[in-house]
Order: structure tokens, then sequence, then C-alpha cells
């Protein structure tokens, strides 16, 4: 134990393990406590510290404290219930009187006075005029005493340090940089780690789990830069490599193969499936004779309220590192719980916990029981195999989908009131969470994954009010999916229940809700806090909801409280909050605004007020969020939120104005005050808003949605709104039907029988013939033509050919461009070259499968061919064999192709305008011949041929514009955005994304003047007509729609690029959705490209990048989104 | 209206674009950045992303990962005085300019920290600080263009901005102290 050593007093405990401290202090009299609970991100540092500065009677500035280590710190269970400031500081508490008692003896002898007569201040014994510093005291110590339960500690009247405005000690460094989180550690010699999860997102019980990796293909990745191993143990399967972004790119590219895992019951149907579940009931209060009094009661209620399941959702996902060291690990962690930890970790690599050391460094903000500790396993494991320090982060994803979701719960309540009292009250309580095993043990098949329930149903489950006729009943029960405590725990659900309850009982009785509460309490320091909070929140008694109306606007005032009761049943009081909290609703959009929420908390004595300040404005807010905005979505297997753009909580604009009260009782011990103030919040917000509408919520969240169906249904209110439209689901494409309806014309079969007369291979020209001129215009030539992009294959040398080209016909593959002469060009002549380019067929007479865009090329003119064909002749040559095309379908691709090309191929050459200037010409025939801007911007007709006009086509998923007619007139192009966007991929009206942004950057090497006739001649195609009216050449507006969860979803996953703060951001969207193709193309599958595939421009332009959004949503939120993202920007087009 | 069997330019580059992400890059090219005042210079993959690299190669801190897809700003970092999301941003794309991350904030010659830090650090606007870094990174900004905000100023400034402690009020207070902070340098 390095710190009894080092130490000139130390004040230790006997563990099973031998001495644990809890106070030090060095030669120079500064002391360090130890704690074995953690900083969640709270600032309980700072308290902890006052607590030991003030006992000590030394400034703040001479204490540390040290929290969570398993080496340095006691074992005081896990971070939960808000208990560091209640229950674990006491032994600090108790230590530092203890050490200063010593202290106090010692100054008292060296300064000859007499013993319990000295004052000590500031880190000083004084006696009379004498003084001696704790500094000289412990010179030459080695002094441990043995902990003390029983030492009296100060009179907290007395106190200067505790209860007084104490700044953060963590935030400079955090200000700086300078703080190391867990994230930031980087430990000598480590790797990285990247984990993949199995298909069974979220869950935890059931026999697949940990028996459902089929396989993997280690081969496949081993060659991939920095791979170091693929480990597997059962269902955990993760790869290390040098870097992360090489971790995570070799599990990406990691083939494997999983079980899929029986689908979950119907998590739509969120209170039945609960109800429905496997429970113990757990019956906590008989009082009186239920039955009877309902029985006999003037009115009687029943009513369910339902909870969802929501994300802890801390900021920063989870980090670990860990290090095997033989055997005797070293984790370093985020974790809440360092020894519970250091228990899993023990059995999951079979060690005694002793040998395993958990050093705890901060993370992001923790909420409860989140996945710091699951990837503590991971990286244990990974490192096991390889020997060396390996991190591992998770993923946002991965930490959506895998953590132990703040459970949902169903609370039903039945009750009777008797002479306006509540005479009878009965609530059950169904809580299907337990304490979420670590999932390294689970994956591993280190323990059984059978479905294990906990007891943690039964927080604040007894209402705190006087009712002479109870039955309590907690429904113990494992969970659905992965689920644990989260701020709050199941007091926060019960409490809504029992707090709306009371409200509506108060309207049953015609009594105002607080004045019917208060007649229902009998503990004196509760009625105090409830009276006080009303008087000071200006609460405006009611008997009834008021109903207030301005315009389209109601508004309402609620009123809640409740203790956090937490622990094993009856469990621990933390500290009580009332909340008031006055709400205005929206009656067109349903929309519900928290104007104000005033808190008043009694937490006894009063450790750090700004700290517990904080607290209060976080549960507010947190919870607020919760309660108006959050909810977990499920498909048939697994949650559905991978990141916040299916899970939108709720930021800035939503927080409301927020007032504290502080009730003073300093007499009091401290209370908790971690999660107090979150726990009346639903009940406060769902009475305020029936106090504006008449409408009662009894499931959260309080979406817009539901208040505008409830207003309409509880009300009588006239429904506001249509309801959404309903859209066909986007049609498949019947690709087999095609092919049927085509098989007259192109049947087609492996590209073997010559069709046509072979042109004998020739030795073509030396480069040294071709003058420079036509090598310069062959190179851009090329470049127009984007002739590499589909000529080099994936990994491939460029121009060589290769590359895989699926058709619905088979797979063809592109040619070597390059002079090889065995597989290449090199023994073609200008006269092969030439056939080939405008009739689509090779040297040897084959015919050429029409992807190979021959119907724009057949109209380059002479000069321009020989220039290509003099460019390719000076590549480098590559040997590179063209590999045979796959077709389906044996049969004769003479008939198809020739009876296509005679149908639909017209091989004249490009003949001018007379009629319009030379640029314009020069124009048209880089677009249609070498530019082959058709081949994706014409329609194709049902055989395939392009149709005359390029007025816009879907391409294989993307979507490629109108380039003339009345669609492409209301872009606003003109001749100088035509050239800015052909040059640059940007413009003011347009920003090339996608495969476009690609031939952009092909365009490079093509020259201004060519450039400018391009934009000359596509300016005159999408120029207005003159007959078409002024208001059909405009883009219109975005349209406003009401609030959704699509709207919801596009604030959350889109707005911070596509409705951004700074527009001049390098990452947010150049143009406003409003033009943007994908957007007003005929089906959304151009935009569902975007969002599975992302975009990302070449490197070389200054374009913009979009992260990919593919599994980000469900296919239900997928389909919402498309549809509101089309009706609000391009609300002049048909909706999809 | 799908008739577009054939294949075509843009069906191939989707194609290779897929293949392209899937496998991820393998050249590296040479990065030249200011980074807070100083020039640095590193050999980085072929599309990686400027986060990465500040945090990996650069060593630097500040900006933080969250979520990889632009949603909680936790990697904001000033781009030639913008601010602009690291986790998305291609570190290519930032070649020659100015990068500006929490640590560039403070006085490089008395380490005294920025205005908008000491408005922070005044009124506590962190609780854990994972989002911290975003938050005065997109305030420093904010305070440039409009130095003397109103609450609705910073709250739309700041409404892309993820914290999940709830610290919301503490930040704008600070951002408030921040301007006021900046007011009286300025006049002093």
């Amino acid at each position: 134990m390095p710190d009894v050593v080092s130490s000139a007093l130390a004040v230790v405990i006997e563990g099973p393990n031998g001495p644990q401290t809890y106070i030090s202090l060095d030669a120079k009299g500064r002391a360090t406590g130890f704690n074995g609970h953690v900083d969640l991100g709270t600032g309980i540092t700072t308290a902890l510290a006052q607590i030991v500065a003030e006992e000590l009677d030394l400034p703040l500035s001479n204490v540390e404290i040290v929290l969570g280590d398993t080496a340095r710190t006691p074992d005081q269970g896990p971070t939960i219930a808000s208990e560091t400031i209640q229950v674990a500081a006491i032994p600090l508490r108790k230590a530092a009187a203890q050490a200063r008692n010593w202290l106090a003896d010692r100054g008292a002898r060296a300064l000859n006075a007499p013993l319990g007569q000295v004052a000590l201040k500031n880190g000083v014994v004084h006696w009379k005029d004498t003084q001696r510093s704790y500094a000289d005291l412990l010179l030459d110590q080695k002094v441990t005493l043995i902990y003390d339960p029983d030492t009296p500690t100060k009179d907290p009247k007395d106190y200067t340090i505790v209860g007084t405005k104490t700044p953060r000690r963590d935030l400079e460094d955090k200000l700086r940089g300078a703080h190391l989180y867990i994230h930031d550690l980087h430990v000598e010699g480590m790797v990285h780690g990247h984990v993949l999860r199995p298909p069974y997102a979220g869950r935890d019980s059931g026999d697949f789990v940990g028996r459902s990796l089929i396989g993997y293909d280690e081969r496949a990745v081993q060659d991939m830069p920095g791979f170091i191993a693929v480990v597997r143990e059962a269902d955990f399967l993760g790869v290390v490599a040098e870097t992360a972004a090489q971790a995570q790119a070799i599990a990406e590219a990691l083939p494997t193969r999983w079980r899929m895992p029986p689908n979950l019951p119907d998590m739509s149907k969120l209170a039945d499936t609960i109800r429905h579940q496997p429970a113990t009931p757990r019956v906590l209060d008989v009082t009186g004779d239920f039955d009877t009094a309902l029985v006999q009661a003037d009115h009687v209620k029943s009513r369910s309220y339902v909870w969802p399941y929501h994300e802890h959702g801390s900021i920063g996902p989870s980090c670990s590192i860990a290090d095997w060291n033989g055997a005797q690990p070293i984790i370093w962690s985020g974790t809440q719980n360092p020894h519970v930890l250091r228990g899993d970790l023990a059995e999951l690599v079979g060690l005694n916990a002793e040998a395993v050391e958990i050093r705890r460094y901060q993370a992001a903000g923790c909420y409860g029981r989140n996945c710091a500790d699951d990837v503590g396993a991971d990286a244990l494991l990974l490192s096991r195999a390889v020997g060396r320090p390996v991190r591992v982060q998770l993923t946002r994803a991965q930490e959506h989908l895998w953590e132990p979701k703040g459970a949902a719960q169903v609370m039903d309540v039945q009750g009777g009131l008797k002479k306006a009292r509540l005479d009878a009250y009965a609530i059950d309580t169904w809580y299907p969470s337990n304490r979420a095993p670590n999932l390294g043990l689970l994956l591993t098949g280190r323990v059984d994954p059978a479905p294990r329930p906990a007891d943690m149903g039964d927080r604040t489950i007894v209402p705190p009010y006087d009712i002479a006729n109870k039955r309590i009943t907690v429904h113990d029960m494992a969970p659905i999916v992965r689920a644990s405590w989260m701020r709050g725990v199941s007091a926060l659900p019960n409490t809504f229940a029992h707090e709306s309850f009371m409200d509506e009982m108060a309207f049953e009785a015609g009594e105002d809700p607080v004045a019917f509460r208060l007649k229902h309490l009998k503990d004196p320091r509760a009625m105090d806090l409830v009276r006080r909070t009303a008087e000071a929140a200006g609460y405006v008694p009611h008997n009834g909801p008021r109903l207030r109306r301005e315009g389209r606007m109601a508004y309402g005032q609620g009123f809640a409280y409740a203790t956090y009761v937490h622990g094993p049943f009856p469990g621990t009081a933390a500290a009580a909050a009332a909340w008031v909290v006055d709400v205005a609703v929206d009656l067109e959009t349903g929309e519900t605004t928290l104007s104000r929420v005033f808190v008043g908390q009694d937490q006894g004595l009063v450790i750090n007020p700004d700290g517990v300040r904080q607290q209060i404005h976080g549960n507010v807010i947190q919870t607020a969020s919760r309660v108006m905005a959050e909810e977990i979505t499920f498909d048939e297997i697994a949650p559905t939120a991978q990141s916040w753009a299916a899970y939108p909580i709720q930021t800035f604009p939503a927080v409301p104005d927020i007032k504290t009260m502080l009730i003073e009782r300093p007499d009091e011990p401290p209370l908790g005050v971690g999660e107090s103030a979150a726990v009346p919040s639903a009940a406060a917000i769902a009475n305020a808003i029936f106090d504006a509408t008449g409408v009662r919520m009894r499931e959260v969240p309080f979406t817009p949605e539901k208040l505008r169906r409830d207003l309409a249904v509880q009300a009588g209110g006239r429904v506001m709104l249509p309801a959404a439209q309903t859209h066909p689901a986007r049609k498949s494409r019947k690709i087999g039907a095609l092919v049927a309806a085509l098989g007259g014309v192109l049947t087609l079969g492996a590209v073997s029988v010559p069709l046509h007369r072979s042109i004998p291979p020739t030795t073509p020209p030396t480069p040294a013939t071709f003058s420079v001129e036509t090598l310069a215009r062959g190179k851009e030539v090329f470049a127009l033509g984007d002739c590499a992009v589909c000529h080099t294959a994936e990994g491939g040398v460029k121009n060589a050919g290769g590359r895989a080209v699926p058709t619905p016909f088979g797979t063809v593959y592109t040619t070597n461009l390059t002079p090889d002469p065995e597989t290449g060009l090199g023994r073609w002549s200008f006269e092969a070259f030439e056939r080939a380019m405008r009739h689509g067929i090779s040297r040897e007479g084959h015919t050429l499968y029409p992807a190979f865009p021959y119907t724009s090329f057949a109209k380059i003119d002479g000069a321009d061919m020989y220039a290509l064909y003099a460019y390719l002749q000076t590549l480098p040559a590559v040997s590179a064999p063209t590999p045979k095309a796959q077709m389906i379908a044996p049969a004769n691709l003479r008939n198809g192709v020739a009876a296509w090309n005679w149908l639909y191929h017209d091989a004249t050459p490009f003949a001018p305008n007379p009629a319009q200037s030379e640029v314009w010409n020069r124009g048209k025939y880089l677009v249609e011949a070498a530019g082959h801007c058709s081949g994706c911007h014409a329609p194709r007709n049902g055989a395939g041929a392009e149709m005359p006009n390029m007025t816009g086509a879907v391409v294989e998923g993307w979507y490629a514009p109108p380039l003339e007619g009345l669609a492409s007139v209301q872009m606003n192009w003109d001749e100088a955005s035509l050239f800015a966007y052909l040059r640059k991929g940007h413009a003011p009206n347009a920003s090339a994304s996608g495969p476009m942004a690609e031939v952009i950057e092909s365009l490079q090497e093509v020259p201004d003047p060519d450039i400018r006739a391009m934009s000359v001649y596509l300016a005159s195609l999408m120029a207005p007509a003159t007959e078409s009216l002024p208001e059909t050449r405009a883009l219109p507006r975005e349209a406003d729609l009401p609030p959704s969860r699509a709207s919801r979803l596009f604030e959350s996953a889109c707005a911070s690029c596509h409705d951004p703060v700074f527009a001049d951001s390098l990452t947010v969207a150049r143009i406003p959705l409003t033009r943007a193709p994908a957007l007003r193309a005929p089906t959304s599958e151009a935009l569902m490209s975007v969002l599975n595939e992302g975009l990302r421009a070449p490197e070389g332009l200054d374009l913009r990048d979009m992260p990919s959004f593919r599994g980000e949503f469900s296919d239900a939120d997928l389909t919402e989104l498309t549809q509101y993202l089309r009706a609000r920007f391009a609300p002049d087009l048909p909706a999809w | 209206m799908h008739t577009n069997i054939l294949l075509t330019l843009g069906h191939i580059i989707a194609q290779s674009r897929k293949l392209m992400a899937k496998h991820g890059a393998k050249m590296k090219r040479t990065l030249t950045i200011t980074l807070n005042g100083a020039e640095v210079t590193a050999e980085v993959p072929e599309h990686a992303l400027l986060l990465d690299v500040l945090r990996e190669t650069f060593g630097v801190n500040g900006p933080k990962y969250g979520c990889g897809k632009a949603q909680c700003g936790a990697c904001t970092v000033l781009v030639d005085g913008v601010p602009a999301r690291a986790c998305v941003l291609m570190a290519s794309r930032v070649s020659g300019a100015r990068v500006t991350t929490l640590e560039g904030l403070v006085d490089p010659e008395t380490g005294a920290l920025s205005p908008v830090q000491q408005g922070f650090l005044d009124c506590e606007g962190a609780q854990c600080g994972y989002c911290l870094n975003g938050m005065v990174m997109t305030a420093t900004a904010l305070l440039k263009r409009r130095p003397d905000p109103n609450t609705e100023d910073i709250v739309q400034a700041l409404r892309h901005n993820l914290c999940r402690c709830g610290t919301h009020k503490e930040i704008i207070a600070s951002v408030k102290r921040a301007a006021e902070l900046m007011r009286k340098r300025a006049n002093a």
C-alpha cells in the first residue's frame, strides 16, 4: 500500500486484503482523501475535498482526492443512488476528524498546551501566541491510525468551507484540453482494438447469447495494413491493429457469419408486452384493507402510466485500455463501479480479483450503467490475446445499441376517494431490468445468459402520503432488452404514476392539487418543502384545469413532489424535491414549451451550494428531454437507434428557465442530490399540460403528435392537422420483369463469337511520332470522357481495366486501355480503335456491351479521336488480361446487340448547327460526344437506349438532374454559374456531389475554353422558354411543416449541416436542400443512396463530404424522414 | 421509370465508392497545417479524418470523439476561425489552413485562458466537460461575429451542440460572461 508507506500520517481500515487508506497526510502537511466512489462528471471531487478540508482545518488547496482506483481506494460499492455524499463520504469525514485529533494532540504537546485547548486553523495548531504547522508536526513521522467510526466530527455551525460556494477543481484543466479523460490516455506500447458485436444488439438473455457466431474469415483481412490479430471467444469477436482507424477498417472488412436471433416480442405495444413477460410479484406494503376500501369509495379510478426505454447517452462512447501484464492485468477505465468491475474482469479471465487492478479515469458524464464496464472486458480479452496493452474505443453505434437501457416501466394504479380523501391506493409496477451483467461475461459464455430479474423496481414505490388502505406491489422481472439503472431509476416512473394520480384525484375531489397533497402529508419536513416551494414559485391554486388560452396557445401550471428513495426496500431517502412547472401548449402544433421550472429541494446540510444547483439544473434539463422527446424504438430484433440521428435529445432552444430554492437545514445530515430533482419531473409536466388543455398525458414522451391526437380525442377539440399522408411503399425495381420484357430484343450470352470482321493486329506508331499538341488534346479528351473511372479496377492499376460491371444479364469487365500488346491496345490500329469507339465492335470483331458509351463516342470528331488514340498509346503498358464476362442465360448475342444497334445506334458524325455560334457548336460537340453527358442525364427507353433529351434520370441509385426542360430552368443556371460548376464543382446555385463530383475531378484536365463552350451550350438548353411563366422559373421556398418525429430526426441528424449556424463552415452543406437534386428526383431512390453511401468528394476539389447514415434509421423512420424532406424542401413536387 | 438497365458511369463510380469505403484507403499524403499557431506536418492516410489526425498524430486532446456524424459537436475545431466538425472533415480539406483547438485558445505568451475559457471557468460551464470543447469553440466563433450576444443568439449558436449533463444554463451564462470579459479587455 504505497500511500500508507509514503505518508507521514494515515488513517486506514483493515480490509480483507490489507489496510485501505481513507486519509493520508504527507510531511508537508498536505492531505489526500481516498474514496471508492468515482466522479461521474458531477464535480463530486470538489465536495469531498471540502469535507476533508473542513474536518482537518486545512486550506482547500492542500487537499487532494483520489477516487475509484482499486489499488488505492476502499471498496465502497458502485457509485449509484446519489450515495457518495450521503454514505460514502461518512468514513472520509470521520477519518479526517481522527487525523485532526491526532494533530491537535501532537500540537498541544509540542506547544506545552493543555490537551483540547489548542486551536487549529489553515493547517496550523495555535496556542496563545505560539503555533506549530502540520508540516512541523508531521516531519519524520510514520503514523498509521486504525479508522474509528465513533470519532466525533465538527459541529456544522463551525463550518467555514462546507456550505460555501466553491469552484470546481477540475474545470481549468478541462478548459485547457489538459485534463486526461479515459479517452485521452496513452499507455506505452499500446495498440488498438475494435470489436464486432453480434446481431442481437442490446439483448442479454436467451440461449442464442454467446452461441451465435458461426464463423469468420481471417484470411480475408490479414494482409490489411496494421493487422495484428483477430480474437474470438464464443460470441466475443474483435480485431487488433496498430491504429484505431486500421482496426476499424479491418473489423468492417472481416467477413463474419452469425445466426440470426429470435424476434423480440412486439415492442410497439410496450405496456402489454411488459405486463405479459414472466414476473414475480413482490408485495411491499399492505396497509388497511385495500379491496374493501375500493368498494366503499365514492369515486374510483384505474389508470395506467407507461414509461419508455431511454438511452443514457453519454456524449463520449465508452473507452478503456487494458494491459494483460503477465496475468497481473491493469485496466484503465471510466467505470462507475471499479470494485465490481474488478470482480467481473477477474471472473472473465479466470484470475483472483486481487490480481486485477482498475485505474479509474473520468469519462463522459455517466447517468447509470452504460458500456464503460463492457469495454473494459473487450480491452482485456484483446490484450490477453496479443500480449500488449490494447485500447478499445466503442463507436457511437455500439454504445447506443448495446448500452443497458434506462428501463421501460408500466405502472397500473387503482384508487378510491372517500369524502374527498384518497382512501385506497394500489400500484402495480413492472420494471424489466436488472444490474446488467458485464457483456464480456455474456458474450464469452462465462455467465449463463438466463433471464435474471433484479429488485430495483421498488424505488419510491410507496407514495409519501397518508393513505388508510394501500397495496404496493412490484413485479420483479428480467430485462426484455439489456436494461439497468438510469438516473432516477424506477423512482422516476413510479413518481410519474403517484403524482399524476394525485392530480387526477384532486380533480375528482374538486380540490387544488397542492392543497390536496398537503391534506395527505404528515411529515412536517415534507409539508414544509411543498408549502414553501409552492409559495416561492408563485403557484396559483386551482380546482380543475384552468384552460387559460391566448390565441392558439394554452397555458398551465403543474406541481409534483417526491422523495427519492434508493437502496434495497424500504430503502434510504435522498434529497426531496418539488417542482412547479409552467407550460405553454401550442394547440395547433401540439408543441409544449416548458417556460419555467421552479425546483424546491431539501437536501439537509448543503456541502457546495453551486454544486447542488448544478445538479438540479442538470436533472431538470436531462429529464425534461427524456419526458418530452425521448423514446427508444425497436425493429423485430433490436433497438434501432445507432446515434443521435434516430434518438433526438433536447438542445439549447428547449431549455426552460430554471429557478431553484435550497431549503437550509444545516443541522440535518447531507443527502444525495444527484437524482432527486429529476424524480417529480414527468408528473409535474403532465399536470401542467392538464391544467392548460384538460388533456391527461399518461405515456412518456409527451410528443406534439400525441398531444395533437389527444387534444382531438380527450378534450373533444378539433383535429388540428390531417393525418400524415400515406404513400405507397417505394417500389422495388422489377429487374426480372424487365429482363423478360426485353427478351425478344436482347438475349445475351457469353461474348465469345465474333460477329464482325477482325482487324489484324499491328504495331502502332511509336509515341515519338505523336505531336505534343496531339497528346495534350488526347489527354483532355480522355479526361472529358472520364475514361479512367471505368477502366480501372478496384485496387488495380490505373487504366488497365478489369473493373467488374454487374448488369441485369450478368457481369462484364472493362478492358485494358494501356498499350500492352497482349492484353491491352498495343496491337490495335487506329482503324480498330475508331471502330470500337464509333460502333461498339472490338478489334477481334466481338460486339461490345452497350454499357460502353459508343453511342456518344460515335460523335467524336476525327482529330479528337486520333488524339485520344495517340494518348492511350503513350500510357505505361500494363499486362492485365480482361476477365471473361459471366453472363446468365447463354443465348444469341448477335441478334440482341445487333438489333439493338440497328434500332438505337446512330453513328453519324456530329454536325454543327450553322445558325449557332462556333462556341455553342463546340460546346454541343463536347457535351454530346466525348463528354457523353446524356449517358447519365438522358432517360432511357424500355430497351435501355437513351431518349433524345437530357431531362434527368435516375442512374443506378443516383439522380442526374435535367439539363434541359422546365425543371432545369428552375435551377437558375447561366453560363457563368455553369462554368464555375464545371470548373470547380461549385456555383452559387449548385454543388457537385456523388458521381458528378468525380466527373468534375476528371474535368480538371479540360482547358477553360472547352469548359466555357460546354457552359454556353448547356446554358442555352436551360434558358427559360419565353412562354414559361416567371413563377414557374423559380424554385419554391421550403414548406413550414408541423412538428413530427421526422422533424425531430431532421433536427438531430441533418440540421447541423443542412440548417447550419455557421454557413461558411467547411462541414456544412453549401447549397440549401431546396436545390438538392436528390430531393427533386422522381423517386426517393437517389436520396436513399446519399443517405446510405454518404458523399465523399475527391480530395483535390473544394467540395463537401457527408457521412453515411446507413443503418441509422429504422425502415419506418426512413420512410417518414424521406417523405418529410420531400414535402419540406420540394413542396412543388408530388409527394413520394 | 426504371429503364436504366444499362450500366453507366454513375453506377461504376457508385460501386467504386462502396469498395473504397469498405477497404479503406492505403495511400498516404503529406499534410501541413498551422495548428494552434505552429506549422506542423505529417504523413496521413488518404481520407483520414481531421479529428483522428489531431488526436492521434498531433496529440491534441481538446477535440473529442462523440458521434462521428457531426451531430453532437464535441469534436469542433476552428478552421480559419470558423467552426468545423472534425469528425466528418477529411484532413486533406484543411491543408494549409489555420486549425485552432481548445489548447490553442490560451495566450501563448502568458498561458492565460482566453476570455471564453475564463467565462466558462467563472460560470462553471461544464459538468463532465466532455462537450466543453465544442461549446467553447463554437462560442468563440459566435463572439467573434457577435460580440454582444443576447440569450437567444447564444441558444441559436449552440443549438447543434449536445450536452447530456444538462449544463445549458451555466453554459449560456458562461458565454455572456465571456462577452463581458472581452469587452473589458478591449477597453483596457
